[in-house]
């Protein structure tokens, strides 16, 4: 595969290709009619996903720098450039975006029944700014992409949204922009204070790891302003308010990519930007205490918020803001296991919570309603629905053999020797997971079938079984075998701890901060 | 490179070669409309020789730019660098976008006189001037040339009585800055015994500020805060934006403001770049002010054109942010932004313009529901818009506060830049609900907007516009380093020269 890959130059092309297919194919969706834009998006997205899915040979699995690294300027006389790449955690992420995305564009099929080329449009160059936002090795196009995907997700929130739709699209937008906003004034005396210690103008994200010790006493602030913007897009209690209103609101596709990817933009954030530029800050006893306490109430708040939810979209979404504080503690508890472990909640979250706003949207269109209590004995029927709602509750309980239960169970033993009180309080918010979503689960599917309406329920079509196989698989592998996902990220992760573990000298930041397998252009 | 001796008369034309045209032009087109003044036709033809006299005389400025012509010994009376360059640039663009905007709008709103289009000739003239103005007596002979045509054109629609409401209210708060900058003027050439830029400026330089410079210094920058319409000297600025005719509207905010700060700039930086510990705060003071008050009160408004003239005062104090500096990078950030916001602008009114029927003054966010339905052209434009005042990445409006930001950052300074960006946050709590209003609201009857027009000239000019907005937010590179070397001349001319 390897060979087959670098005979046809995949490397230098992939990344640019996965960038600019979802927008070459927002002409033909535009340009069609509305009926068929579904099918085009649905081509396009899957091709991308295909496309992407060789990056998983064509990555050196050994090193831990960004690599099928393009560097073309941009902005020369600022220093900014075309400049993209990837290591193992942009790998898993870039992944999990091209997987999600045409399992939403199908789950969509009937969902979506007005404007369909602009939702598909929309999906599209939403697709674009996910896919920027994890390979972006330059602050500059990292910042125009960690915004430009707003703007998708604000309409397809504000335009096929549920009945508040507007009071959501609007407060998603303005929270993140908030924190996104004061992140660029960071990101600019950022690279002026490494100017005036260096002489280089430079937005080049490796340029700065090396040099980011030159920011000195101004160190707490933009820490401060980068981690706001990344905790409000986690997001970090007591910044969540945003997220259930949005994932409510948002059409199912919406809500897929939102909890899926969106979120992770935040932990990615942490994990890329805020602690490797400012270790001595990130890791400080203070910071780090606050940062974990954050992430156990987060841990704990969303768990019992999601306990008394009757809106079963609302569950979910608040049991988002749990497993998010699962990757913070981890993020937090600098251990390789740690680490490892919150990215493995990352990408778990990603599937089984995807999964469940997609059986949620599945359910909703037959009945029309999400609350709870309208439900209750389902399980007859609609059998095969049934059985894949409890494989997904399951594994997003953290039943052993499912993947949720990788990622939280690294998390907890990695964090453990860091923060033992912390831990054990987190350690509890598993069972309250399982006590939220299996008493929402028995009052779905199980108990009496009281309500007439459900009697006549249909199962899955074929069209939602493909949307849901995928899924599934993912689920069992990734909590049976998930060792060669491990793998492939572990050298990102030693990176990460060892940009990030204090006391490491600016010789030892530099020879990290070099890229291998560089793709030189117009220099 | 070369060089103009200002002291002939030949080499004095040469150097106000764009305005000579744009003036001798104004008058030419003075004497056709007085025998053609009839109906839609000569108002058309009038608006097409003025548009054609905007492009000659913006021909002329290239050939002064593009030759790198500079002055021979001492800029008498005008300046011969690019900043003024720059600045008369975004003036003429300004008029030309006016005046295509202005052609289908005229006839919808049987405005038939067509000595409109002489007055905005006469007013861009009065711009460059003030722009490129080297003395404090050319400055002020181009803000009132530049003025009294305002005044007039806001008062244009003599059937409306907002229209002569704004007309009134702009003239007496005109007047009333007039008088503090002719004070102001005053009071300098008593400090400095000249009313040369850089010769008050080298008198000024290496003392400290005395008490007659420095009132006059404070008049001056409160005669440029009303015309800027920075807080506290806004007042005027919502009711005459209001009630003019919309793409006069367009070019008050857009022109005058920009040929303001461009004098504005060149006065605090050649004149007092020795005084920027007394005149800083002061900019800081009226930039937080402006950009505090003027987004909470826009927040709170339903008429369009009302929030996009609280927006234009907001606006007014990010364009002082970017003075705060008084480096080069700052002045170059000052232009930047004022080309990123009078594009942005002229697109907005333009399409404002379009959108409303039988003057717009109460064109509100209902009006608009729906839009993107049946038009979506124009709403993919207003939203374009809407995303640039925002500063929102992928349109100019981005690049100019970038650029803004890092002008002020350079400096060391965190305040301001911090404001900037909390305010804009604000911001985004008017302009969306104008994109939600379009995109996710239905529209109050399928044929809603079914008699909205966009002429052919109006298409032109909003097309071009938003492209460049589009284009520039994408590709800044070549705008951002031509203003970077305008802001660079400014200060070359500021060094102290010894007098004669």
């Amino acid at each position: 595969m390897t060979a087959f890959l670098q005979s046809i130059g995949y490397g230098q092309w992939i990344l640019q290709a996965l960038l600019l297919l979802p927008l070459i194919g927002v002409v033909p969706v535009l340009l069609g009619d509305e009926r068929s834009a579904r099918r085009t998006a649905l081509v396009i997205t899957t091709l991308e996903f295909v496309l992407s899915v060789g990056l998983w040979w064509s990555l050196n699995p050994g090193v831990g720098v960004p690599q099928l690294v393009t560097n073309v300027p941009w902005i020369r006389s600022w220093g900014i450039a075309y400049k993209v790449g990837i290591d193992g955690i942009s790998l898993v992420m870039v992944l999990l975006t091209t997987a999600l995305m045409p399992l939403s564009v199908l789950a969509s099929w009937s969902y979506i029944t007005t404007k369909e080329r602009g939702f598909y449009a929309l999906m599209l160059t939403l697709l674009t700014g996910l896919v920027g936002v994890f390979i972006a090795l330059d602050m500059f196009l990292f910042y125009v992409f960690f915004e430009i995907m707003l703007i998708p997700m604000y309409f397809i929130i504000g335009i096929w949204g549920g009945t508040n739709r507007l009071y959501a699209a609007i407060k998603f937008f303005i929270y993140t922009m908030a924190g996104s906003l004061l992140m660029l004034v960071a990101i600019v005396v950022l690279v002026w204070k490494v100017r005036s210690a260096t002489g280089e103008l430079s937005f080049s994200y490796d340029y700065l790891l090396q040099n980011a010790s030159a920011v000195g006493s101004a160190a707490p602030w933009l820490f401060a302003a980068f981690a706001l913007a990344f905790a409000i897009k986690v997001p970090i209690f007591p910044f969540h308010t945003w997220l259930p209103d949005a994932h409510v609101e948002a059409p199912t596709a919406g809500s897929v990519v939102l909890a899926g990817v969106m979120l992770k933009i935040g932990t990615y954030g942490f994990l890329r930007f805020a602690v490797p530029f400012f270790p001595q800050v990130a890791l400080s006893p203070a910071v780090s205490r606050l940062m974990v306490v954050l992430a156990v109430i987060g841990i704990i708040y969303g768990a019992l918020v999601a306990l008394v939810q009757p809106d079963i979209k609302k569950l979910v979404a608040y049991s988002s803001v749990s497993h998010l504080g699962f990757v913070m503690l981890g993020i937090w508890g600098m251990t390789l296991q740690s680490v490892q472990g919150a990215l493995m909640v990352m990408i778990s979250h990603g599937f089984s919570t995807g999964a469940l706003f997609l059986l949620i949207g599945m359910l909703y269109e037959r009945r029309h309603t999400r609350l709870i209590a309208d439900y209750g004995g389902i399980a007859r029927v609609v059998p095969v629905f049934s059985l894949i709602l409890t494989v997904v509750a399951l594994s997003s309980i953290g039943l052993p053999g499912l993947n949720g239960f990788v990622g939280e169970f690294l998390v907890l033993l990695g964090s453990f020797t860091a923060f033992p009180w912390a831990t054990g309080i987190a350690t509890t918010g598993v069972i309250f997971a399982a006590a939220y979503l299996l008493w929402a689960l028995q009052r779905v599917i199980f108990n009496r079938l009281d309500d007439r309406e459900n009697e006549h329920l249909l199962d899955l079509t074929p069209r939602e079984l493909v949307v849901m196989l995928p899924l599934v698989v993912g689920i069992v592998w990734l909590g049976l075998y998930p060792k060669p996902v491990l793998e492939r990220m572990e050298p990102a992760s030693r990176r990460f701890l060892e940009a990030a573990a204090p006391g490491v000298g600016p010789s030892a930041r530099a020879a990290l901060g070099a890229s291998a397998g560089r793709v030189e252009v117009g220099r | 490179m070369n060089r103009l001796d200002l002291s002939t008369p030949w080499g004095v034309t040469l150097a106000l070669l764009p305005e000579v045209v744009l003036s001798g032009w104004a008058l030419v087109v003075l004497l056709v409309v007085s025998w053609r003044h009839q109906g839609p036709e000569d108002s058309r033809l009038a608006g097409w020789l003025s548009f054609a006299g905007v492009v000659l005389s913006g021909a002329a400025l290239a050939a002064l730019w593009v030759n790198g012509t500079q002055a021979d010994g001492l800029a008498q009376m005008v300046a011969l660098d690019s900043f003024r360059y720059g600045a008369a640039a975004i003036a003429l663009v300004s008029a030309g976008a006016t005046i295509l905007l202005s052609l289908g709008y005229l006839e919808r709103e049987r405005l038939l006189a067509p000595e409109y289009y002489v007055l905005v000739l006469l007013a861009t003239a009065g711009m460059m001037f003030l722009a490129g103005a080297e003395d404090l007596i050319v400055l002020f002979l181009g803000l009132e040339v530049m003025s009294v045509a305002v005044y007039a054109l806001a008062g244009f629609n003599r059937a409306s009585a907002f229209s002569a409401e704004a007309a009134l209210k702009y003239f007496l708060i005109g007047a009333f800055a007039s008088g503090f900058l002719l004070y102001g003027i005053a009071l300098v050439y008593g400090a400095t015994g000249t009313t040369n830029l850089s010769l008050a400026g080298a008198q000024l330089a290496g003392k400290p500020l005395g008490p007659m410079a420095a009132l006059g210094l404070g008049l001056l920058i409160i005669g440029f805060g009303f015309k800027v319409a920075a807080v506290p000297f806004h007042m005027w600025a919502p009711d005459v934006y209001d009630g003019s005719p919309t793409p006069v509207t367009g070019f008050m905010a857009t022109g005058v403001k920009a040929a303001a700060f461009a004098a504005l700039v060149r006065v605090l930086m050649e004149a007092f770049p020795s005084a920027i510990g007394t005149w800083q705060p002061i900019v800081a003071g009226l930039a937080l002010a402006s950009m505090i008050l003027g987004n909470l009160v826009a927040l709170a408004q339903r008429s369009l054109k009302r929030l996009l003239a609280y927006s234009s005062v907001a606006h007014a104090g990010y364009l002082l942010v970017a003075v705060w500096p008084g480096t080069p990078a700052g002045a170059g950030s000052v232009l930047l932004y004022l080309l990123a916001y009078s594009l942005t602008s002229l697109a907005a009114f333009g399409l404002l313009a379009i959108v409303g029927r039988g003057g717009e003054r109460d064109v509100t966010l209902d009006d608009i529901a729906g839009l993107a339905a049946t038009r979506p052209g124009i709403a993919f434009a207003l939203a374009v818009c809407m995303l640039s005042l925002l500063g929102f990445p992928g349109t100019f409006g981005f690049i100019g506060k970038w650029y803004i930001i890092s002008a002020v950052v350079a400096e060391g300074h965190y305040v301001l830049p911090v404001v900037l960006v909390l305010t804009s946050v604000l911001s985004a709590g008017y302009y969306l609900p104008v994109i939600m209003a379009m995109y996710m609201k239905p529209a109050p009857s399928a044929d809603r907007y079914a008699q909205v027009r966009l002429p052919a000239p109006a298409l032109g000019a909003v097309t071009l516009t938003i492209a460049a907005v589009l284009l520039f937010g994408v590709w800044p590179g070549a705008v951002l380093d031509l203003a970077g070397r305008t802001g660079t001349t400014l200060t070359q001319t500021g060094v102290p020269i010894a007098g004669p």
